[in-house]
C-alpha cells in the first residue's frame, strides 16, 4: 500500500499515461496499415470488390513471373548501388577539401552551403528539372556537350544510360547531406594525430591511408547505409525524370509498388511487391544497428 | 598546426578543383534562377546568360495561377506546421516517459518505435487510402496531417528520448521535493530545456513533410492543387514545354525551404550531423 502512494509509483503511472499518445497514434495510423499490408498480400484483392479471397502465397509466387522482374531488380538494385557510389565518392573528396582551412582558401561556409541547398529540394521538383536539363534537343547538359564538341546523348530514351541519368540527379541531391556528416567526423579527429604523423615523416598520401580513412571508417559506413536505404524509398525523383522509360527499365519498386496501388488496382499483389520493399529496407537497416551496436561496444 | 595554414601550390590546386566542382553543383540553381525570369527560346539559346534585354517577369504570374500557388502554398504550410506541432508535443511526452521512467514496459515500447522507423511510407500506401477511407479522413487536409504526424513519430521519439536520456537526473528529484506534479515536471522542468533537441526535430521532419508529394497525391486527390509538390506536377512531362513557367514554379516550391535554411543554417547542420552520428 505504502508503494501505490508513493513518489515512484506516481512517477511510473503518469509516465505510462504519457505513451498512450504517442501509442494511440502510431498504431492507428502506422502500425495497423502494415499489418494490413501483410494481410492484403495474402489475397487477390482488386480494391474495390467487398470480397477478399484468401490466396496463400500466390501473390508472393507470381512475383518472379511479373513482366519484368528481373529488369525492376536490376534497376532497383544498380540505382541503390550507383547512386551510393557516386555520392560517397563526391562527398568524400569534397569533404576532405572542404576541412581544410587557412589563408587563400574559398569561404567554407558558404561553400558548404552551397552544396547542401540541392537536398532541401523536393523528389518532385529534382525530377521535373532534371528531365527538362537532359532533354534531348533542348536541354542544357546537350547543349553543354556540343559546345564542348561531344556529340548529344540521348538520356531519357537509351537503355542503360538512363538508368545512369536518374543516378547522377540523385547524387546531385544526396551528397551535401553526406559531406555534413563527413565533416562532423572529420573534424572529429583530433589534431594530435595528424602532428604525430607528420613528426614520424608521414606524407600526405600516408596520413590519408593510414589515419584519416581508419578513423573516418564509421562515418563512411554511416552514409553507405543511410544513402542505400534512401535509394531504395526513393520513389518521385527517379519516376520523375524517366517515367520508368525506356521500356520499363528505370520504373524501380517504388515505382512498381505506386503503378498496381494507383493504376492498375491490384492491391493484393501490389502489397506483396510493398512487402518485399518493407524487407530488403529492414535487412539493410539491421546491418546498421548491427554496426551501431558494435562501434558502441568498443567505445 | 603551422603546416596546414601555409598556402601551397597543393593548397591551390585543391581551391581549384573544388571551386569547379562546386560550379557544376551549383550551376542547375542557376540555370533554374536565372531561367525563371527569361522566355523559352532564351533559355534553349542563351542557358547561363544574364542579359537584361532577356529579362522578363511574365513566368511568375501564371505560374502562380497555374499552380494555384496561394492555395497550396496555405495548405503545405498548414500540414507542415499542424504535423509538427503534434509530432513535438506526443514525441517530447514520450520521450521523457522512456527517458525517465525505468521498466520493460518502456524498454519494450521504444525498441518497438525504433522498429517502425524503418518502414517506408509507400509500402503502405495502398493499407493507408483504405484505412483513410474508413476513418472518413480521406480526402480531408486532417488525413493528410494524421498520417504525416504519426510517420514522423519514431524519428522523433529517438531524438527526444536520446535527448533526455543526457540531463540529469536530479532535475527531476529536485522537482518532486518541491512538490511539482509529474506533468509540471515534464512541462516546467524539461519543456523549457528542450529547444536544441526540438529545433533538430523540426529540421528533419519538416523538410520530409514540407517536400511530401506521395500522401498529398493520394489522400487529397479530389482536389487538383492540393499541396506545393503536387501542384508542381502542372510542370511535368510533356506539359513541360514551357521552361520558364517550369523554373517559375520550382522556385515558388522550393523558395521557402531554402530561406528557411539560409537563416537557420547552423541548426540545419547541426541537426544532420547530431542524427546521422547517433543513428
Amino acid at each position: 500500500m505504502l508503494k501505490r502512494t508513493g513518489v515512484e509509483y506516481v512517477h511510473r503511472r503518469n509516465c505510462v499515461i504519457f505513451l498512450i499518445p504517442a501509442f494511440v497514434l502510431m498504431v492507428v495510423f502506422v502500425v495497423m496499415p502494415l499489418v494490413d499490408v501483410v494481410s492484403y498480400s495474402f489475397t487477390d484483392w482488386d480494391g474495390i470488390s467487398q470480397k477478399k479471397n484468401y490466396i496463400g502465397f500466390d501473390n508472393y509466387k507470381a512475383l518472379p513471373q511479373m513482366e519484368g522482374f528481373s529488369d525492376m531488380l536490376v534497376a532497383t538494385f544498380a540505382f541503390a548501388i550507383g547512386m551510393t557510389f557516386v555520392t560517397i565518392v563526391v562527398s568524400f573528396l569534397a569533404a576532405l577539401v572542404l576541412d581544410k582551412k587557412g589563408k587563400g582558401r574559398l569561404p567554407r561556409g558558404l561553400m558548404r552551403s552551397l552544396w547542401f541547398i540541392p537536398s532541401l529540394l523536393s523528389g518532385t521538383v529534382v525530377g521535373i528539372l532534371w528531365r527538362i536539363m537532359y532533354n534531348y534537343h533542348n536541354g542544357v547538359i546537350n547543349k553543354a556537350l556540343t559546345t564542348l564538341g561531344i556529340e548529344r546523348i540521348n538520356w531519357l530514351e537509351t537503355y542503360g544510360v538512363t538508368n545512369i541519368a536518374i543516378i547522377l540527379a540523385a547524387a546531385w541531391v544526396q551528397t551535401g547531406l553526406c559531406i555534413i556528416v563527413f565533416m562532423a567526423g572529420l573534424q572529429s579527429i583530433a589534431t594530435e594525430m595528424y602532428e604525430a604523423a607528420s613528426i614520424d615523416g608521414a606524407k600526405g598520401k600516408q596520413v590519408l591511408r593510414y589515419i584519416t580513412l581508419p578513423l573516418m571508417a564509421p562515418s563512411i559506413t554511416i552514409n553507405v547505409i543511410t544513402t542505400t536505404i534512401g535509394a531504395f524509398k526513393a520513389y518521385e525523383l527517379p519516376f520523375f525524370i524517366s517515367k520508368g522509360l525506356p521500356g520499363s527499365s528505370t520504373l524501380l519498386l517504388t515505382g512498381r509498388i505506386s503503378f498496381y496501388a494507383i493504376q492498375a488496382n491490384r492491391y493484393g499483389f501490389g502489397s506483396a511487391l510493398a512487402v518485399m520493399l518493407i524487407l530488403i529496407i529492414a535487412a539493410f537497416s539491421l546491418m546498421q544497428l548491427l554496426y551501431l551496436r558494435k562501434r558502441e561496444d568498443i567505445h | 598546426m603551422q603546416r596546414k595554414n601555409r598556402f601551397s601550390p597543393k593548397g591551390l590546386l585543391e581551391e581549384f578543383l573544388l571551386l569547379s566542382m562546386t560550379a557544376i553543383m551549383v550551376s542547375p540553381l542557376f540555370y533554374v534562377m536565372i531561367g525563371a525570369f527569361k522566355n523559352r527560346s532564351d533559355i534553349v539559346k542563351f542557358p547561363f546568360s544574364i542579359n537584361m534585354e532577356m529579362f522578363t517577369l511574365e513566368n511568375f504570374p501564371t505560374a502562380v495561377r497555374r499552380m494555384d500557388f496561394f492555395e497550396s502554398l496555405l495548405n503545405t504550410s498548414v500540414i507542415t506546421v499542424l504535423s509538427l506541432l503534434f509530432v513535438i508535443i506526443v514525441a517530447s511526452l514520450a520521450g521523457f516517459a522512456i527517458a525517465r521512467a525505468k521498466g520493460k514496459l518502456f524498454n519494450t515500447f521504444y525498441a518497438a518505435t525504433m522498429t517502425l522507423m524503418v518502414i517506408p511510407f509507400i509500402s503502405c500506401l495502398i493499407p493507408v487510402i483504405v484505412q483513410a477511407n474508413r476513418l472518413g479522413i480521406y480526402g480531408s487536409i486532417w488525413g493528410c496531417i494524421a498520417y504525416e504526424a504519426a510517420w514522423n513519430l519514431p524519428l522523433a521519439i529517438f531524438l527526444y528520448t536520446g535527448f533526455m536520456r543526457g540531463l540529469p537526473h536530479e532535475l527531476q528529484d529536485a522537482a518532486y521535493i518541491d512538490g511539482c506534479s509529474t506533468f509540471k515536471v515534464y512541462s516546467k522542468v524539461f519543456l523549457p530545456l528542450l529547444a536544441p533537441v526540438t529545433a533538430t526535430c523540426c529540421i528533419r521532419c519538416g523538410v520530409g513533410m514540407w517536400n511530401d508529394y506521395i500522401l498529398a497525391r493520394s489522400m487529397l486527390n479530389s482536389v487538383k492543387n492540393p499541396t506545393l509538390m503536387v501542384s508542381i506536377y502542372a510542370f511535368f512531362g510533356d506539359r513541360a514545354n514551357e521552361y520558364g513557367l517550369a523554373f517559375a514554379g520550382i522556385i515558388l516550391a522550393s523558395a521557402t525551404l531554402v530561406v528557411v535554411f539560409v537563416l537557420l543554417q547552423k541548426y540545419f547542420i547541426k541537426g544532420i550531423a547530431a542524427g546521422a552520428v547517433k543513428g
